[in-house]
Order: C-alpha cells, then sequence, then structure tokens
C-alpha cells in the first residue's frame, strides 16, 4: 500500500438508461461484465483507486439509477461530483441528445470545473457490425470539442477504452499538493480500506 | 421530450393539487378510512358510544353454565373477557368499534358480509344490546350507551345495511376459502376431515420455500399462536384486534401467514373483498397492449431479488410480470418505477397475485404517495422530512454531517424506496415491513433514525458520502449479530443487532408520530416541488427548437402561462396535461395578447382566425397543442420581419399550402385583420402612428406656449391635456378603412380560379372589365396568392405597419404570469408618452429648429428639461424618419429588385399618401408577381395571370 497522499475523486454517471453506465462502473472496478444486474435505485456507490503518474487517485462513483423518472434525483448526486461520464450508447440516436442535455444540465447546475468526458458506449456492437452504428464517432468528438470534454468510445463488454476514461479523467485532476491545500485531505488511509466494498480494492489499486 | 413533457404533466397536476389542499385538513371520513384502512367509498353512516364484549365459542361453552348468551341481561359485567368500552361505527359494509381509552386494546372491524345472526338481547327498559355472531362463531356482545331513541336509530340503520348488503354475502364464502387464516382453523377443527381441505393458493415461498431458515423463525410456533388468536377473536375480514395481535405481530410474522396479516393490516383486503376479479380483468381487457411502462417492466425483471430461486423460474417472473402491468395499467399517472419491482417481487413471495396487486395498489397510493410517482416527489420529500427529524433527535450527528457537507438524502433514499428490501438481508427486511403495513409510514422513519443511532459513534468519526455508506453497508450485514457479543448477561449476549434495531425504532423513536411527519411533509412540499418543477423546466426548456424571435425569458414566460393555463383548466378533474386544447389556448392567448379575447367575450367559430391559429401551430393535426407547437407558434407570430410576417399570416389561411386562398378565404383572411386590430379600432391600445400624432400635437402645443414666452430653455410639462377621444376615433376609422379597402382590394386584384381564354382578348380594357365582374360575381371561383396579398397589405400603412410592428407588439410576451392586471394600457401609454419627455422633447426642437431664426445650436438636449421617465412604451427610434423606419429595412430585400425604378421616385414610407399608394399599386403588382416568382418558390404566380399587367 502506498503512503502516498490519496486523492477521492467524487465522480458521478449520467445517461440515458441502459446505455451501460453500470457496466462501466462493473468493468472498471471489478473488470467483470454482467447480462443481468439488479437495477440501480437511486444511486449505485463503489469507489476504486488508482494511481496515475505520480498521484494515487481514489474514484468514489456514484452510478445514477437508468430509469427516466429517476432524473429529477439527479442534482443530489452530481453535486460536488468533481468529475462526470456522460454516457451514451453509439446505437441509440436517442440517447445521445440525452447526453447533450446531460452535459448542458452540468455546466449550468454542477461545480464550476467538473471534469466531464462524453463516452459513446458498445462500441462491439458496431465492431461487429458497422450498420448498427447511430451515432457517428465525428458527432461525438464535436461535441466534445465544443464543450470541452473528454472523448472516448468505449465497450464496457469487451473493457475497450475503459480504463483510459478513468486515467483521463484522473490526470486532469489537479495535485494532491492543491487539493490539500484546498482544504480536502484528512481522508484516514485506514479508514478508506476499512471501508472498502469490492473486492479489487484489496488489490491495491488498478492496473491502469 | 416526451418524458419530461409527462413528468411536467405530473408535476402540474401534483402541485394543484397539493397546493390547493395544503391548507385543507382531513374530513372525518378520511381520517376514519385511514384508521382503519377502510377503501375510500365507506363514510360513517352512524356512530354511538357502545360497550363491548368479544366472545369465542369456547368462552360460551366454558361459561356456558353461569352465563347464558340470550336471557343473561348481566352477562356483559359477567364475563370474564374484558368489556371494552369505546365507539362503535356504521359505514356501508362495516361496523367499526374502537376501544376509547386504548386503541391497541380493542379494535374490531367487520364486514357486513361476515355476520351471520344478528340479535336484541332481551334487557331490562333502559339498557339496549344487541349481539352479532360472526361466521367465526364469534360473539360480539354491544351494549349501547345513550338515549335508547338513538341506538335503536343505530340499529335500525344496521339493519337496512345489512339488507342492503345481501346480494354480497354469496362473495363470502369463495373469498374466505382464498385465506390461510380460514384454512389452518378448519384443518385443526377437532374432527376435521383433513383430506378434504386444502391450502389456499398462495405466494411463491409454497412452491419455492421461504427464505430464511423456518426453525430459527421459529415458524410452526408462531402459527399455533395465531390459530389460537384466531379462534379466541376471529380472522381476517372479521378480527378483533387485541393487544396480544400487535404482540405477535412484532414477533414477526410466521411465513405462511404473512401475506394474508399484511393484506389485513394494509387494508389491501378490503379492496381485494370490495373488487373481486378486477386484477383478472385488468389483465384480459389490456391483453397485447404495449406500453412504455411495460418496456421498461420487461427490462427489469430478471434483475427484481435474483438470488431468490422463484425469481429464476418462469413462474416467479411470470406473477412478478402480472402483477407490475396490471398495476401499470391500474394507474399511468405512476405506471412502473423502478423499485416497484422488488417490493412487488418481495409482496409475491407471501401473497397470490390477486393479493399483491392490491397490497401494492395501497402501498403506492395511501402509504407512500408520490414515491413512484413520475416525479417521485414523495421520495425526495421524505428524505427531507427524514433529514428534519434527523436533525431534530440527533442534533450532533446532524451538526457532523452537515459539516462535513455528507449528504444524508442519498444515503437514505433507496432505504425509503425499498422499504429496506434492498438494504438488508430480506429475512429483516420483511420484518420491518411487517410493521410497516400496521404503523404506516412513520415506521420507516423511526427504523432509519435508529440505524443511524446505532450507528453514531461511528457515523461521527467519517467525513464524507462514500464512508457512510460502507459503515452501515456493513451494519447490515451483520444484524443477526449480537448486539452486546462481550456483555456477561447471556440474555444482553442472545440480543442480536436486528432486535436491537427495532427496539430502539419503536421504544426510543415511538415519540414519532404520524402527526409529526405529515407536519414536515407539509412544510417542506412547497420547496420540494418548487425544486422539481424548476428542475423539469430547464430541462423543458432546454430541449425546445431554435426560437429566434424570442427571447430566454420570453420563452420562461409562456413556459409558465402554458402550464398555468392547462392546470387551472383541468383543476376541477384533478389530472394535468401537457397539451393544450382549444378552450385553453384561448385563455392562454388571451393572457399574452391584446386582441385575444377570453372565451366569455368572443364568439368563436371553427375558421375564425384563433382557430386557424391554432391549427396552424397544431402540426401533427393532434387537436392539441404541445409546448413546443406554442413556442415555435408564437416565435412566428411575433416575427417583425415585415415580409416574412405577411407570408406567415397568409400561410394560416393556406391551409393545404396551394399558394392560395378561395374566396372564403379572402373573407376570413379579412375577418382575421379585423379581429387581430380590434383593439386598436376601439382605441384600447394606440399604433406607432397615432402615438406620432399624439407626440405631435403636444409638440405643436409645447411650441405655441413656446413662442409666447419666448423662453430659450424649453420646459415640459408634466401634464398636457389631450382629448384621447379624437385620436381614438381617428385610429378607429383609419382601422375600419383599412379593412373595407382590404377587401376591396383583394377582390380586384384576387385572379380567377379558371381563366376563360383570355388570350383571345387583346383589348385591354375588355381584360380589365371581365376581370372586374369576375371579382364581383360570387359565383365565380377566384383565388389570392400570397404575392397580391402582400401587396394588398402593402397598400396600406396602417396593414402594413401591423405586420412590421403593431402585430408584434399587442403580443406581450414579457408579461409574467403573476401579472394577470391586463387593465390601463391606454392609460399607461400616455403615462409613457408624457413620461419620455425625450421623444417629445425631440420633436418640440425640431419645430423649434425649423422655424427660429435664431441660433439653433442653443438647443442642445441640457437645455430641455424632462422628467426622467419610462421609456419603454415607444422604442427609441431615429427621430428624423420615424416615417420610414418601420418599413425601410424590411422593404429591403424587395426592394433591391426591379421594382425600385417601378416606384421611381416616390419613397416608400408611410408619407406616402394613399392616394399615391393606390397608383403604384398596379405598377407594383406586377412587378412584385415576378420578382415572387424568382424570390420565393413557395409563391405560385401562374404565368397566365402575368398577361394582364404585362401589357
Ligand atoms: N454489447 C454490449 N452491451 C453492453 C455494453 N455495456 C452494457 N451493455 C448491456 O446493456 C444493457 C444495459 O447495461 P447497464 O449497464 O445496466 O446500463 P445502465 O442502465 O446505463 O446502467 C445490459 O444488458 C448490458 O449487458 C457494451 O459495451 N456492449
Ligand atoms: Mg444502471
Amino acid at each position: 500500500m502506498s503512503n502516498k497522499q490519496i486523492t477521492p475523486v467524487k465522480l458521478v454517471l449520467l445517461g440515458e438508461a441502459a446505455v451501460g453506465k453500470s457496466s462501466l462502473v462493473l468493468r472498471f472496478v471489478s473488470n467483470d461484465f454482467q447480462e443481468n444486474k439488479e437495477p440501480t435505485i437511486g444511486a449505485a456507490f463503489l469507489t476504486q483507486r488508482c494511481i496515475i503518474g505520480d498521484k494515487t487517485i481514489k474514484f468514489e462513483i456514484w452510478d445514477t439509477a437508468g430509469q427516466e423518472r429517476f432524473a429529477s434525483l439527479a442534482p443530489m448526486y452530481y453535486r460536488n461530483a468533481q468529475a462526470a461520464l456522460v454516457v451514451y450508447d453509439i446505437t441509440k440516436p436517442a440517447s445521445f441528445i440525452k447526453a447533450r442535455h446531460w452535459i448542458k444540465e452540468l455546466h449550468e447546475q454542477a461545480s464550476k470545473d467538473i471534469i466531464i468526458a462524453l463516452v459513446g458506449n458498445k462500441l462491439d456492437v458496431v465492431e461487429e457490425d458497422e450498420s448498427n452504428r447511430k451515432v457517428a464517432y465525428e458527432e461525438g468528438e464535436t461535441l466534445a470539442n465544443e464543450e470541452g470534454l473528454i472523448f472516448l468510445e468505449t465497450s464496457a463488454k469487451t473493457s475497450f477504452n475503459v480504463k483510459e476514461v478513468f486515467m483521463n479523467i484522473g490526470q486532469k485532476i489537479p495535485n494532491p499538493e492543491n487539493v490539500t491545500a484546498s482544504g480536502e485531505q484528512g481522508r484516514n488511509d485506514a479508514r478508506v480500506d476499512l471501508n472498502v466494498n469490492n473486492d479489487s480494492v484489496e488489490n491495491n489499486g488498478c492496473n491502469c | 421530450m416526451s418524458f419530461f413533457n409527462t413528468i411536467r404533466e405530473r408535476a402540474s397536476s401534483l402541485s394543484i393539487f397539493d397546493k390547493a389542499n395544503v391548507p385543507k385538513k382531513p374530513s372525518k371520513d378520511e381520517l376514519f378510512r385511514e384508521e382503519f384502512k377502510l377503501p375510500d367509498d365507506e363514510t360513517i353512516i352512524d356512530e354511538t358510544a357502545a360497550e363491548m364484549l368479544v366472545v369465542s365459542k369456547e368462552d360460551s361453552n366454558q361459561n356456558n353454565a353461569s352465563n347464558n348468551f340470550s336471557s343473561n341481561e348481566n352477562q356483559l359485567s359477567n364475563h370474564s373477557n374484558f368489556v371494552f368500552s369505546g365507539k362503535l361505527y356504521l359505514t356501508k359494509h362495516y361496523i367499526v368499534f374502537r376501544d376509547s381509552f386504548d386503541r391497541k386494546s380493542c379494535v374490531i372491524v367487520l364486514n357486513l358480509s361476515t355476520v351471520k345472526k344478528v340479535e336484541r338481547i332481551p334487557s331490562r327498559a333502559y339498557v339496549f344490546a344487541l349481539s352479532i355472531v360472526t361466521n367465526c362463531d364469534i360473539k360480539l356482545l354491544i351494549q349501547f350507551i345513550g338515549i335508547r331513541s338513538r341506538s335503536e336509530e343505530f340499529s335500525y340503520k344496521l339493519k337496512t345495511c345489512l339488507r342492503d348488503n345481501v346480494s354480497n354475502t354469496k362473495k363470502i364464502d369463495p373469498f374466505l376459502e382464498s385465506l390461510y387464516s380460514e384454512f389452518i382453523v378448519k384443518k385443526n377443527e377437532p374432527g376435521a376431515d383433513k383430506s378434504a381441505i386444502h391450502s389456499p393458493d398462495g405466494g411463491l415461498g409454497q412452491l419455492f420455500k421461504y427464505p430464511g431458515d423456518p426453525k430459527k423463525l421459529r415458524d410452526k410456533s408462531k402459527l399455533r399462536l395465531w390459530y389460537d388468536y384466531f379462534r379466541r377473536y376471529g380472522r381476517n375480514l372479521s378480527i378483533a384486534r387485541q393487544k396480544m395481535f400487535y404482540k405477535l405481530l412484532r414477533v414477526g410474522l410466521p411465513n405462511r401467514l404473512r401475506g394474508e396479516i399484511w393484506e389485513l393490516t394494509s387494508g389491501a383486503m378490503y379492496l381485494r373483498y370490495q373488487n373481486l376479479g378486477i386484477y383478472e380483468k385488468l389483465l384480459k381487457d389490456n391483453e397485447g397492449t404495449s406500453s412504455i411502462a411495460i418496456d421498461e417492466i420487461e427490462k427489469d425483471l430478471n434483475r427484481s431479488l435474483p438470488e431468490y430461486s422463484a425469481y429464476q423460474s418462469e413462474e416467479g417472473i411470470g406473477r412478478l410480470r402480472r402483477v407490475l402491468t396490471a398495476y401499470s395499467w391500474k394507474n399511468p399517472d405512476v405506471g412502473y418505477c423502478q423499485a416497484m419491482n422488488i417490493v412487488a417481487a418481495a409482496l409475491l413471495i407471501f401473497q397470490t397475485e390477486e393479493q399483491a396487486f392490491w397490497t401494492l395498489s395501497v402501498l403506492i397510493e395511501k402509504f407512500v404517495p408520490g414515491y413512484y410517482s413520475k416525479t417521485m416527489y414523495g421520495t425526495l420529500l421524505d428524505q427531507k422530512v427524514f433529514e428534519s427529524l434527523v436533525e431534530k433527535t440527533m442534533p450532533i450527528l446532524w451538526t457532523h454531517i452537515t459539516k462535513y457537507d455528507i449528504q444524508l438524502s442519498v444515503v437514505s433514499l433507496p432505504w425509503f424506496l425499498s422499504l429496506f428490501l434492498n438494504s438488508m438481508p430480506l429475512v429483516f427486511a420483511f420484518r420491518i415491513i411487517d410493521v410497516f403495513f400496521l404503523h404506516g409510514p412513520k415506521a420507516l422513519f423511526q427504523v432509519a433514525l435508529a440505524i443511524l443511532r446505532i450507528n453514531g459513534e461511528e457515523l461521527l468519526e467519517i467525513d464524507d458520502d462514500g464512508t457512510f455508506i460502507s459503515v452501515l453497508k456493513d451494519y447490515f450485514s451483520q444484524l443477526d449479530d449480537s448486539a452486546h457479543p462481550n456483555s456477561k448477561d447471556p440474555k444482553f449476549r442472545q440480543l442480536t443487532k436486528f432486535q436491537e434495531l427495532l427496539i430502539v425504532a419503536f421504544k426510543e423513536f415511538s415519540n414519532i408520530t404520524d402527526e409529526m411527519i405529515n407536519q414536515e411533509r407539509n412544510k417542506h412540499k412547497p420547496s420540494i416541488l418548487q425544486n422539481i418543477e424548476t428542475f423539469i423546466k430547464r430541462s423543458q426548456l432546454r430541449n425546445l427548437p431554435r426560437t429566434p424571435n424570442l427571447s430566454k425569458e420570453h420563452i420562461s414566460n409562456i413556459y409558465d402561462r402554458f402550464y398555468n393555463c392547462i392546470q387551472s383548466h383541468k383543476a376541477s378533474l384533478g389530472v394535468g396535461s401537457s397539451s393544450m386544447e382549444f378552450k385553453t389556448y384561448q385563455q392562454f392567448m388571451n393572457g399574452f395578447c391584446d386582441w385575444a379575447l377570453p372565451e366569455e367575450e368572443y364568439d368563436s367559430h371553427p375558421e375564425d382566425f384563433l382557430h386557424r391559429l391554432f391549427r396552424n401551430w397544431d402540426k401533427d393535426s393532434k387537436g392539441v397543442l404541445s409546448l413546443t407547437d406554442v413556442v415555435v407558434g408564437l416565435d412566428k407570430l411575433v416575427n417583425k420581419n415585415l415580409m416574412e410576417s405577411i407570408s406567415y399570416f397568409f400561410e394560416i389561411y393556406d391551409y393545404n399550402n396551394k399558394g392560395e386562398v378561395d374566396r372564403e378565404g379572402i373573407l376570413q383572411i379579412s375577418e382575421g385583420l379585423l379581429y387581430i386590430t380590434k383593439p386598436l379600432q376601439d382605441g384600447k391600445v394606440f399604433d406607432f402612428l397615432t402615438k406620432k400624432s399624439i407626440e405631435n400635437y403636444i409638440a405643436d402645443k409645447i411650441v405655441e406656449k413656446q413662442n409666447e414666452t419666448n423662453d430659450e430653455v424649453i420646459l415640459l410639462p408634466s401634464e398636457v391635456n389631450i382629448d384621447q377621444e379624437i385620436f381614438q376615433r381617428e385610429q378607429g376609422e383609419r382601422y375600419l378603412s383599412a379593412a373595407s379597402d382590404f377587401i376591396q382590394r383583394a377582390f380586384e386584384y384576387a385572379q380567377p380560379a379558371e381563366v376563360p381564354e383570355l388570350i383571345e382578348i387583346d383589348d385591354k380594357k375588355d381584360l380589365e372589365k371581365i376581370k372586374a365582374n369576375a371579382a364581383l360575381d360570387p359565383n365565380h371561383p377566384l383565388t389570392l396568392n400570397l404575392a397580391t396579398f402582400r401587396m394588398v397589405i402593402l397598400a396600406d400603412e396602417s396593414y402594413e405597419l401591423l405586420f412590421s410592428e403593431t402585430l408584434s407588439s399587442s403580443i406581450h410576451l414579457d408579461r409574467s404570469t403573476n401579472i394577470s392586471d391586463k387593465g390601463g394600457i391606454l392609460r399607461d401609454m400616455f403615462d409613457g408618452l408624457l413620461a419620455d419627455g425625450r421623444r417629445v422633447a425631440n420633436q418640440v426642437r425640431r419645430r423649434m429648429d425649423s422655424s427660429a431664426t435664431s441660433s439653433s445650436n442653443n438647443h442642445d438636449s441640457s437645455s430641455i428639461k424632462s422628467k426622467p421617465g419610462n421609456a419603454s412604451l415607444i422604442e427609441e427610434e431615429d427621430e428624423d424618419d420615424f416615417g420610414a423606419d418601420a418599413t425601410s429595412n424590411d422593404y429591403g430585400d424587395l426592394l433591391e429588385n426591379a421594382e425600385i425604378q417601378a416606384l421611381g421616385d416616390v419613397p416608400v414610407s408611410n408619407n406616402v399618401k394613399k392616394d399615391d399608394r393606390e397608383n403604384e399599386l398596379k405598377v407594383l403588382h406586377g412587378e412584385m408577381t415576378e420578382i415572387e416568382k424568382g424570390l420565393q418558390n413557395q409563391s405560385i404566380s401562374k404565368d397566365k395571370n402575368l398577361i394582364e399587367f404585362e401589357n
């Protein structure tokens, strides 16, 4: 276990139902993929530690519920978030429109310096058959450029680019010293370990 | 988009409901039904004070020697059982008794169908007593308290109700067969033929085993105790609840009875009995119908308590699917909300589909209203209530939570939404639900508070949401462990954490009452609803198409008024909608537009302007308008671009996009023009031209004065007397003549629909004559195309201005909903005129400049004293040439082309006299038609028509 300062990063996942938010988190946290998962009630909370460069980042991930009516609960979750993953399904154009809305919502309502990654998921489906693609890579890229976001296409199923998303976010997180300066210190490592609620955290950080 | 429409729909209907109901106290009947969990149509028919004795068969056998039911008048006092003193109520289908001193000591809810016999007990003259025998062979001995005539009246009403209920009694036997309580009593009757008695259908647990270890749960002994209870105090629809009932419930229900007791304590049993077969019917009636809810349900079927074996089978999944689907049909407002799947899956372990369906219904509609609604406002509200209860009961923890900005609601929300089912092991959650159905939502709060209290010390060390959740997750996984593992006292060691939780919840937090929760709910409801509304509004406005002519503020005002109108319109029905019908539209437009009269003042017909406009906005011909329709429509209507605005007006009458309207259409257009200029005709508002003349008038007056005094400094008067009526009359006449000119010109320049061999006629004069005749002949079909319409409009100064300015400014999108006062427009206008002294001052200056021989340089603005004031009524304009400015820009694109030459030196402005315009018209017409052809593809000008003008 590294005795370096651990930077906690609150990260929220937003996006239309069934685009693969929970799957991305599961892939990232447990390197696993499941077809039938219990739906998220409110939001699921998971943590994952990463060593990025000389930083150790502890992602505190809020995976929000899929169903649309839960949208009005979203402000509860993105409040104070330092990072957000706005996910859409590249085979579902409607989910891209939703993603646009979430980005606007975050820009209007969330913390000013929130780091947002736009993620087009289910790339494996498109790789199987290009005709499944309903949202062009360029569309996502353009939106990301306009809004100043990280942009990646991923597959939770094959794990393609999943770690990269979180790494890119991690790299944009200011250094621990700055965080300390802004009063975010005082996290007790021992307690963090006590309260791990998923197996993978035990193996001392992910491989990214 | 559609989603936000629908959630807006719900939010609006809820908020009117709630806002209207906040101060309103629940009625006596409502409180009564709430207390006894009776269906909505049970109302108190009569009530009386009474004493009650519950006697079972055993009791009467034992006491037979000394107490003969039928004869002994003192039996109530002689009996060994308790006599309860309380209140007796009669409703259409129920007799209800409640002990007045301690409601836990005796509550009886007796369905009239279970009454086997009612007898008057012979007694001394002043006592009136009844004996009621139920189908469980329980005898209720009731002695009325109060004057005898009242008691007799009660008894008479009871008789009437029993008689009216006779038709229901045949339902009772099959219903009882569905109940496990009946089964165990029958089966264990001495001498019962056990092979002939079949266990009723039950929950999935009967087929797939109940979760948990039955030995450890001591199900058999619990069942035995309940058996005794049922025999002694009755069961299901005729049960008397005594202290023992609550004790049995608190130690946890035996699995086999759990479904029935849930159904009983929640009141779902009464609903099921009242609505037998409805569940099946709902499924049957909607068979094969698809819905969004069904799609959503389907996604979650495999994800509902997936670790329980029944939900890995088609049987379990099928039941769950049917219950959730039936409920989505029963209550489309809720449809399906995630978490309902978990709750329904839990119910189905213990209940049949029909039982679960009704239990889910009372749960959603009565126990936790708003939890699963489209906005989930109930869920958000109760988190707020929970936070405030934490603040009250655990101030130190609360201080800690706020200090570290831990969002408690994030932690507690899933507890409430899933009734702890996805937070703690199922066996424990079931026990909480046992209490919840008995005591209502306060039980959830009590348990939630107890969780924090028990973990308080550890939680005080935590400074982030994540760890907070983890600590509690650990706690939930250890509920079966000893609460005091290190205690010397073995009794203490035996106490599990779960037992401790219940003790803390229901003992320590017994002071959390329903009233307290209701009070907190009422307190926080407005802000919660406001937050949701704001969120939804933000989301919806973001989804609207681009509207270049509307500002953000305009759109916001449109949004507010749109839903405001729909709300008040449907308030009486108690349902909101996200679409607007014509009637509401009328009211909506009345709020923004000077000319849109309220419904009662306007005798509308389907072809009038407003109807046409409505249909024009209703892009999909749904007969209703969405917010998008209205925003897009208003955007076009307030367009100040002269040419576009004229085209749009024409489009409203050009239904099929033919590019032309017929005779009827021309008449309707002229009616439409009359309609939107009505306030101008009536002098209720002044247009630009009138304002101008008023300014001139005032300026003249001032100049006159100025000349008299010969003062260098111009002083604007604070008041000028104006004969308002003169200007009103002038304006009215101007608009009326515009209307009559319009119709005359329109007919004159309209083209015959089929031109009869014009080519043969080479004499221009003949042609004119034929055309004129045709126009006047009502039987002769003719058409007006856009180009001609435009020309006719431009021929009139007032109408030209109407489309470039007046119409747009008659639509007050800056009016927010709160300001309903539209009165005094005219007065405001006058005030504005005077206050805006600068404009008048400029007029005065111009006059002075042009007439004065003295140095004009003296008159810089500093020498003009005017009251600083409100310049909002009249927009700032180029003072020198106001006449042309409104139109010259709009003319621009047209004038670039050929007709500049055609117009020669005549400036295109409002200064052009009417006669001149008339003369220009003919020239213009030809030109325009041609330009039209080049400019706009939508304009259809027939070559044939051109011929007459080319010469
Ligand atoms: N083929 C494929 N399926 C995926 C991928 N990610 C998620 N899914 C599937 O999409 C469905 C919805 O995923 P889920 O993670 O629950 O979505 P959420 O509602 O956004 O949390 C599940 O059936 C997943 O198995 C992916 O990258 N590729
Ligand atoms: Mg999910």
